[in-house]
């Protein structure tokens, strides 16, 4: 990045536009979740450098300036990566993430007891992990049975000019994007959470449900909190 | 809070007795044993692919409810009334949604976007969209706000609202709606795990 310079132009901006804070990819996309620690602010799925694997990385907690280097991961929001095996959109295998003082335990991959709005950590699953969290430029990383983990403050990839965009769906941009735009997420930090998994251990695939004949298997994150 | 949990400390035994592969510092075993992972976790929110519930939910409601939907129930609740999101969105612009560049009209396109997962590919290149491989994934670096934008405002060539000068006066006559302006070039992810680059300091 190189408008790091601008990082402390972003602080100020981002206090004084506090009530008009952005919210895109995912990030702060509703007000129930906007500005918790349960707001996912992104999600990605890719195949790793090693490419029998393939990379989540599921984001938390939307436009950390660099001044909230101490935003922290919440001990009672459990992050779960749901995979879906055969395109039911029900998830058949889930992979948990949760922290606990200085690091991040992973479970799973495994199939869920049960499905839908309310999980359990399955504490006897076949694979488990843990990390501890990185807070700084240093990343700590971990592997298990060839499963890699990550968690911690990372840079927020996201780029967007999500101001123009609130301008365009409110009407108040006639001309529409501007040419170039701004990436309101520049300079932005994220808390992150990576894990790298065999493919072999993700389950099956089906074909494309847009007809694209490539085979894949369904995947969404979902955020939570520990009643 | 903090309470003692033999099922834990059993299976990092286990671990130890049958996983040979544990190779690692970090080994599960070193858990401090007063850990606690019981409770029941309620869904506050979630997310497939990007952008979806920001651009096509219209109200502090709809996103809500949405954030709550499992996948499976997402398309019956939410496809009306993406589809009619898609619409208004168009008329903002006295323009009606056209036929993408995918083949895909209107109804068709938020069925597919009302059920809010990403599809990856295990054995395949992985992209929202490269130009040839579309939706097996999503990269650090996939600019998937102009994707987005061109699969809902760029009609059947990708590029239906792009600020064209439609009259020669030497100012464009229609908006600007299938990109933001903004691409990847900030963006260097590492080669290796975990790929997110360092965090800015101040």
């Amino acid at each position: 990045m190189n408008l790091i310079k601008k990082t402390k132009l972003w602080v100020i901006a981002s206090l004084l536009f506090i009530g008009v804070v952005l919210m895109a990819a995912d990030h702060l996309d509703a007000p129930a979740v906007m500005g918790t620690t349960a707001d996912i602010t992104d999600f990605y799925a890719f195949e790793g450098a090693n490419t029998d694997n393939t990379v989540f990385v599921a984001n938390v907690q939307s436009s950390l300036a660099p001044a909230g280097n101490s935003a922290t991961f919440d001990e009672n929001v459990l992050v779960e990566i749901n995979i879906d095996n055969n395109g039911d959109l029900i998830e058949d295998l889930v992979i948990q993430a949760i922290s606990r003082d200085d690091f991040m335990y992973f479970f799973g991959p495994f199939a869920p007891s049960s499905t839908g709005l309310n999980s359990t950590i399955d504490e006897n699953a076949t694979y488990m992990g843990k990390v501890e969290i990185s807070t700084g430029a240093s990343a700590a990383t971990a592997t298990e049975n060839g499963i890699s983990y990550f968690a911690g403050l990372r840079e927020d990839p996201f780029f967007f000019d999500f101001t123009q965009f609130n301008a365009v769906i409110g009407g108040m941009a006639p001309n529409g994007f501007n040419n170039p735009g701004n990436d309101d997420f520049d300079g932005t930090n994220v808390l992150s959470i990576v894990v790298e998994v065999p493919n072999s251990l993700l389950g099956g695939t089906f074909s494309h449900p847009a007809g694209t004949g490539v085979e894949v298997f369904n995947t969404w994150v979902e955020a939570k909190r520990r009643q | 809070m903090k309470t003692f949990n033999i099922k834990y400390t059993l299976l990092s035994i286990l671990l130890v007795a049958g996983l040979t592969s544990c190779n690692n510092d970090d080994d599960i075993t070193d858990l401090p044993q007063e850990l606690d992972f019981t409770g029941t976790f309620v869904q506050e929110d979630q997310m497939g692919r990007p952008g979806i519930n920001t651009v096509l939910s219209g109200t502090s409601e709809i996103k809500d409810d949405f954030n709550v939907t499992i996948p499976s129930e997402q398309v019956a609740t939410f496809q009306p009334l993406f589809l009619d999101r898609a619409v208004a969105l168009h008329a903002a612009f006295g323009a009606e949604y056209e036929t993408n560049i995918l083949g895909l009209d209107a109804a068709t396109l938020t069925t597919i976007l009302a059920a809010d997962v990403l599809q990856v590919a295990p054995d395949a290149p992985t992209t929202y969209f490269d130009g040839t491989n579309v939706l097996t994934g999503r990269t650090l670096t996939d600019d998937i706000i102009d994707i987005s934008l061109v699969l809902v405002f760029g009609g059947e060539n990708g590029d239906r609202f792009n600020g064209q000068d439609t009259n020669g006066d030497g100012t464009p006559d229609l908006p600007i709606l299938v990109t933001d302006g903004v691409n990847n070039s900030g963006e260097t992810p590492l080669n290796s795990f975990p790929y997110l680059e360092p965090p800015h300091s101040l």
